[in-house]
């Protein structure tokens, strides 16, 4: 009862076994053997037609064509496996690297932060902070005693929320026994509630516990899992956070990461008012925490727009309250020719500071792999309407037999869906690969899994490739009509198939395609270059540099630590000479301020910047980094807080703000604050924040005369390879502090190509997608010529015949793909122009225009041409024309 | 391919039919495809010619119902054949049909007899 589905076997079986009983009758009737049999036959009726309806009983007769289909597809692909392989792996490249940036693109540009109505958030900017502040981000940060203005009720934002990190990088953290980092936030006690941040375990925060400044810890969903497996115990235990206590209360949504821009966040506390738990980690300055500190800011702010107002209601209302704010602490209101701070809102509906960090480099990837994807596809379209083409006749006949033109699509349609099905399965594995190789160089921390709009957007391409895949060939294959199958002659019935206009058209937008690549990628490649070679002002081989946070109850102890360490580090074998600074080079920080020269503000021509950047920097700071000076003197271990305040320059301090004087015993200091300086030393402009800057004047400061002192980065130049000294140097700090760990250790040289790990990564990527636009273009082009050569073996044949030579023959193959490589590359220049000139902020050192690049994209896409060619006109030439004629 | 959709037509006018009378010929006990064939020539008195083909098909059919059920067995002449025998179901089925075709035929009857002077003919 319960066997599967009876086989066609048993019911011929049944029939046979029939026939023979019906025959045993008729023999007993009287008939002869022989007549029996065929009698027996001939009542049956029509046999196969029996066995046709028992097959066919109970299908959707659609599908079993459409299984007929498939079946026809898999064994036609299988006899040219290499069409197959080369048709497949063209899509999986084409279509994975789109899936692959966009998922990407997805991920981090359009995707929406996972909080309530994303739409309502504005994130708080500002112009022109006022003048004498010191800012985090000139335009995203601001004071405390801005926010607590703005966030009183009915000013249009409810609520407004600050949140700071606790450090710039990560801050020390212990659970249990074992110190660990992480990152972490001080934010509103409305944050949660505020942002609409759902907390599957435990509570957020409430405005009380921010007043109280409460000790208690909200975790991420993803640090949760990563530190703590998901364990529900982990509510109400301590995590202690730069060794202050907090009890851990909830752990927030999946997938929110805070608001960070381009972080992910592993916990929040509220915000806090001691020492150990200032804003961004620092010391306090002047005594003041940030939340006195009216001239620091630092905070960042979002907000969500209170019910029924709009953005510009909001503005409105917030401005005069703002501009207030901005100067407590200050004159009260703008100086005298001083631009006054504008409050802005910005939208915040999608993940933070991704749009600028990578919007650019990302908008570029994916129309470099759309581009891919345009040669992939009109790729396989063409060996596709190539390959469909000698099967001309197929068709012909079975159009001639009384087809229908909705079969012949439907069958090239589960064709093309083969090798579509099969291209998209590996373009999504190729694309997860990818996806997560993506995320680890771009350092992107957040989560660029493909989701469902990515599969989505794959789908459809997908689905367009199927058409577009059946559509192609069936023009070809229709085109014959169903006369062609009375056309005998391959000379007659093939000579239209081989000069297909769409082909010619096709090849040479392949190769416009081809230039921009190339173009594109060539400049960022050479942009790759510029950034290598840049000449940094210092000699940066052998210099090896980490960071020490030892705790600094009082200046001159703190003095004495960094005597003490730099003695010992000195001594070290190998160690030519060791210095120290607060802001490590090569990190993206900088501290700008203005600076007052001589007792003024300095009046600059032009309207040239007033910044300044500076650095708190120990003795041999010059030495060290091998940056020469150029007069005067580098800091030595005899200037102390005893002697005289000492600062040194560098030649666009000089130049801008002391112009054809001698700089020397000149005293500057920082605007607003009561520290003057004699410069006594001035060096060569040298890279000081990344590599790509252009100059900007700086100042260094003595760390020992100064009335502030932190966390430091010890920088040594050493004999060999720099990180061997690392042990020792381990060692060296521990007898000083056993607790100190080495903070991120490594060479300067590393450090400085941080700064332009994105420009290595996207124009790897470039490059990569350059290449590989080549290597489609070259097949698809060697494609497409085999193929009409071999379609036009009887017209060369005939020309060999009545006369041609060989070098005529070849250069009739050779001219066709030449003028197409003119055409393409005609269309190319212009349009990859206009490419480079998008390009244009992504580049260093190279013009959107450079010839160079533009000269060699052209030769390569002729090269690529040359050789895919070289093969079919080779083959063209060694025709045999009488073997050609009778290949009829 | 025009004769193999005549076929499909008469088929399907044919198919009720074709079923009950199986199913009633199987009434007798298990029997074989042509056993089925021979007996509803039989009896209809070489009226019916049973098309083998379509029966075959039908006992397919039925047996996909799981109005009657098909096993392999050896005739009384000791042939392999395949031997059909009424299922339960097909005997509820058998009852059913049978009162339905007794309907259709009073129907029919009723339609064809009323006085257009064709009733001698077929009396």
């Amino acid at each position: 009862m319960f066997r599967r589905k009876r086989s066609a076997d048993d019911f011929r079986a049944e029939i046979e076994a029939h026939l023979a009983l019906e025959a045993d009758d008729l023999k007993r009737e009287g008939l002869s053997e022989d007549e029996a049999h065929w009698k027996a036959r001939r009542e049956f009726g029509n046999v196969r037609a029996a066995q046709e309806r028992f097959y066919m009983r109970g299908r959707w007769i659609g599908l079993d064509k459409l299984l007929r289909d498939l079946r026809f597809g898999l064994r036609s692909l299988g006899q040219s496996p290499g069409f197959a392989a080369t048709a497949i792996l063209t899509l999986a490249l084409g279509i994975g690297a789109n899936t692959a940036v966009f998922s990407v693109m997805n991920a981090v540009l359009l995707r929406s932060l996972p909080v309530e109505h994303p739409d309502r958030l504005v994130y708080l900017r500002t112009s022109d902070q006022p003048r004498g502040t010191g800012t985090i981000d000139t335009t995203e940060t601001f004071s405390y005693a801005v926010y607590d203005a703005l966030r009183q009720p009915g000013r249009g934002l409810s609520p407004v929320m600050a949140y700071v990190p606790l450090s710039s990088t990560k801050v020390a953290v212990r659970y249990g026994a074992q110190p660990e980092e992480a990152e972490g936030d001080m934010v509103s006690g409305t944050f949660f509630s505020g942002l609409g941040v759902n907390l599957p375990l435990g509570r957020g925060f409430s405005e009380q516990d921010e007043k109280d400044h409460a000790p208690i810890a909200v975790i991420s969903y993803n640090y949760w899992t990563r530190r703590f497996a998901r364990s529900p115990q982990v509510m109400g235990t301590t995590l202690y956070v730069n060794a202050v206590p907090m009890t851990i209360v909830g752990v927030a949504a999946e997938g929110f990461e805070g608001v960070e821009p381009g972080g992910s966040t592993d916990f929040w506390i509220p915000l806090q008012d001691r020492r150990e738990l200032n804003a961004w980690g620092n010391p306090p300055d002047e005594g003041k925490l940030y939340m006195a500190h009216s001239t620091w800011w630092c905070l960042r702010m979002i907000g969500r727009l209170a019910p029924g107002v709009t953005r510009t209601q909001a503005l409105a209302e917030l401005q005069p309250v703002f501009q207030t704010a901005a100067y407590v602490g200050l004159s009260g209101s703008p100086q005298q020719g001083e631009k006054p701070a504008v409050l802005s809102l910005a939208d915040a509906k999608s993940f933070p500071g991704y749009d600028q960090q990578y919007g650019n480099p990302l908008r570029m990837l994916m129309a470099m792999v759309g581009l891919v994807l345009l040669i992939a596809l009109a790729n396989v379209a063409m060996l596709l309407t190539a390959r469909n083409a000698t099967r001309q006749r197929e068709f012909s006949l079975r159009l001639a037999l009384g087809a229908g033109r909705g079969e012949l699509f439907l069958q090239l349609l589960v064709e093309s869906s083969i090798l579509v099905t099969a291209g998209g399965a590996l373009a999504w594995g190729f694309a997860e690969l990818a996806t997560r190789l993506l995320g680890q160089w771009a350092q992107i921390e957040s989560s660029l899994a493909p989701d469902s709009t990515v599969l989505l957007l794959t789908l459809a391409v997908l689905v367009v490739a199927a058409l577009l895949f059946s559509l192609a060939p069936l023009r070809v294959a229709l085109a014959g009509g169903a006369e062609l199958a009375l056309k005998t002659s391959a000379a007659t019935s093939n000579a239209d198939a081989g000069k297909s206009r769409t082909g010619r058209i096709v090849v040479a937008l392949q190769m416009t395609m081809c230039v921009v690549l190339l173009v594109g990628a060539g400049l960022l490649v050479r942009t790759l270059r510029n950034l290598e070679n840049t000449p940094l002002g210092l000699r940066v081989d052998g210099l090896v540099v980490f960071g020490v946070k030892p705790s600094v109850p009082s200046i001159p102890q703190g003095v004495a630590f960094y005597v003490n360490l730099m003695n010992k580090l000195r001594v070290l074998p190998g160690v030519e000479s060791v210095t120290i600074m607060e802001e490590r080079l090569g990190s993206w920080w900088s501290d700008n301020s203005d600076m007052v020269v001589d007792g003024r503000l300095p009046d600059v021509a032009n309207g040239a910047s007033r910044t300044v950047r500076s650095n708190v920097a120990g003795p041999d700071f010059f030495r060290t980094l091998g940056v020469p000076v150029l007069a005067g003197r580098d800091f030595a271990d005899s200037d102390t807080a005893a002697s005289p305040h000492v600062g040194i320059v560098n030649e666009q301090f000089a130049q801008r703000f002391l112009p054809n004087v001698n700089p020397l015993g000149h005293t500057i200091g920082p605007y607003n604050v009561p520290y003057t300086m004699t410069i006594v030393g001035v060096v060569k402009d040298h890279k000081y924040r990344s590599i790509d800057e252009e100059p900007i004047p700086m100042a260094w400061y003595m760390y020992a005369q100064i009335p502030y002192l932190g966390p430091m980065h010890v920088e040594m130049r050493v004999h060999g390879e720099p990180l061997a000294i690392l042990p020792a140097a381990r060692k060296a700090v521990q007898q000083l502090d056993p607790n100190l760990p080495l903070i991120r250790p490594m060479t300067q040289r590393a450090q400085f190509d941080t700064t332009i790990s994105h420009q290595i990564l996207f124009a790897r990527l470039a490059g990569f997608f350059g290449f590989l636009a080549v290597v489609l273009v070259a097949t698809g082009l060697y494609g497409t010529l085999a193929y009409r050569v071999s379609m036009r073996t009887a017209e060369i044949g005939v020309r060999m015949a009545v006369g041609a030579r060989r070098e005529q023959v070849v250069w009739m193959i050779l001219k066709d793909s030449l003028l197409l490589t003119a055409a393409g590359v005609a269309m190319g220049v212009p349009l990859a122009m206009l490419v480079g000139h998008a390009l244009t902020s992504s580049l260093y050192g190279v013009r959107p225009l450079d010839a160079v690049t533009y000269l060699l994209a052209v030769v390569g896409v002729a090269a690529v041409a040359l050789a895919a060619s070289a093969v079919p006109a080779g083959r063209a030439a060694s025709v045999d024309p009488m073997k050609a004629l009778r290949t009829e | 391919m025009a004769t193999q959709e005549n076929n499909d037509d008469r088929i399907a006018l044919l198919q009720g039919t074709l079923d009950l009378l199986i199913l009633k010929t199987l009434v007798l006990g298990p029997c074989h495809g042509q056993g089925v064939a021979r007996s509803i020539q039989h009896q209809s008195e070489e009226l019916f010619l049973v098309d083998h083909g379509s029966l075959y098909v039908a006992l397919q059919r039925l047996e996909d119902k799981k109005w009657i059920s098909g096993k392999w067995g050896v005739s009384e002449n000791n042939r392999k054949a395949r031997f059909y025998s009424l299922t339960p179901r097909g005997r509820e089925q058998l009852v059913e049909k049978t009162g339905e075709w007794r309907r259709l035929a009073r129907a029919m009857a009723l339609i064809l007899d009323s006085g257009t002077g064709l009733k001698g003919e077929e009396a």
